[in-house]
């Protein structure tokens, strides 16, 4: 089936609008945790922590500058990945199901990607 | 605090560098990173994706806006972009680190020796209009079709395949968006015209870089703590490098980078030899 390209005109729009918008929340997130870093006196060569999800709540609650600066680079990673799932909505609204298993394919190879680093594989 | 504020001004500075030349920025950051403020390459090459997807993912939005970008076509290279993306950032962490640097090296001496050419070569590829002829199988020219925009026809689906996964691999591994390869893959290769092909490879560039990021982070290969300036600087730089560029003398700015770069490059392959 053959679906026009301007079927998802109004959905790029709106998803050009999301991952600006996402993009000026991150830059937010991390100007406020290298304001805190550089209050705190910290040095950016002194060793950051790597990121732990179940530390991330309480960092955030204590304002340690590492919660608001992993919150930060949470937001800019997931953006492109919303960018993908929005476009197989979008495509999946327009009938295009060639184009949402595509985009389902994308989203596939991510997730292996972080099951073979979280088991160790990769 | 002061080296901090260093690495705001350096991201910046690359971010404005990289605006204004039309690159991600991610061939700036990795030689500053280490070789300014003495981070190993593999962690360079993490803050320099997180730095990559910023900057993408705002060009990236409002080229969607505008409707410059062809979505069908870079979600579906993607697929394959995002397949070379897990496996460069799978080998990034077996490969020994002086072998990355001389892969990163030897970038930068194509990116400069490009950029040289560009000033003297004149744009390369046919008509923005030419049209494909239609292969023997129907299925193929429907979905060439389909990927196809207003006033060009895309060919050679098969190569840009073969590309995007190349590009993918080279991202992963090397901390840089990409679009040095898949610009002209699309341009040249394909059929796309340039406008579109830049605007495409800037909204795949931020799912390729996420792509890798993920097994960076999970591997502990990313530091919040130089993450954090080094990005808000790109992004800073390049906001501004993007309302500058039609008051800059680009020649002469792509003649510095083609030195900056050439020196980078030597630096780095003397920390391969050293």
């Amino acid at each position: 089936m053959t679906t026009p390209r301007g079927a998802t005109f109004g959905a790029e729009r709106q998803l050009g609008r999301l991952l600006i918008t996402l993009a000026y929340v991150s830059v937010a997130l991390l100007v406020g945790g290298v304001v805190l870093m550089l209050v705190a006196g910290i040095s950016p060569l002194a060793g950051g922590p790597a990121l732990n999800l179940d530390m991330l709540i309480p960092d955030l609650a204590a304002l340690d500058p590492s919660g608001l600066l992993w919150l930060g680079l949470l937001t800019v990673i997931a953006t492109p990945f919303s960018q993908v799932v929005l476009a197989a909505i979008a495509y999946g609204r327009a009938g295009d199901w060639s184009m949402v298993r595509i985009a389902g394919g994308i989203l596939a190879v991510i997730a292996i990607g972080i099951a073979a680093a979280v088991l160790g594989t990769v | 605090m002061i080296i901090g504020l260093l690495m705001l001004g350096g991201g910046a500075a690359a971010g404005v560098f990289g605006s204004l030349l039309g690159l991600g920025g991610g061939v700036l950051i990795v030689p500053l990173l280490t070789l300014g403020f003495g981070l190993p390459l593999r962690d360079a090459v993490g803050v320099s994706l997180v730095c990559v997807i910023m900057t993408s993912s705002a060009a990236a939005g409002v080229y969607l806006e505008r409707h410059v970008a062809n979505l069908r076509l870079g979600i579906t290279l993607e697929l394959f972009t995002a397949l070379g993306a897990l496996v460069g950032g799978s080998i990034a962490f077996l490969l020994d680190e002086r072998l990355i640097t001389l892969l990163f090296a030897g970038l930068l001496v194509y990116v400069a020796v490009t950029m040289a050419r560009a000033g003297t070569v004149p744009a390369a590829a046919g008509s923005e209009l030419d049209v494909a002829p239609a292969t023997e199988d129907p299925r193929a020219n429907t979905m060439l079709e389909r990927l196809s925009g207003d006033g060009y026809r895309v060919r050679h689906l098969g190569r840009g395949m073969v590309g995007a996964t190349f590009a993918g691999i080279a991202s992963a591994l090397l901390g840089i968006g990409g679009g040095i390869i898949k610009v002209p893959l699309m341009h040249l290769a394909m059929g796309v015209p340039l406008r579109v092909a830049t605007a495409t490879s800037n909204l795949m560039i931020g799912i390729t870089a996420a792509a890798s990021t993920v097994i960076y982070v999970v591997h502990g290969g990313i530091d919040p703590y130089v993450a954090g300036p080094t990005a808000i600087g790109v992004f800073l730089g390049a906001s501004v490098g993007s309302r500058l560029s039609h008051r800059v003398d680009l020649r002469q700015l792509r003649l510095l980078f083609v030195i900056v770069i050439g020196y980078t490059a030597i630096q780095m392959l003397l920390r391969v030899v050293g």
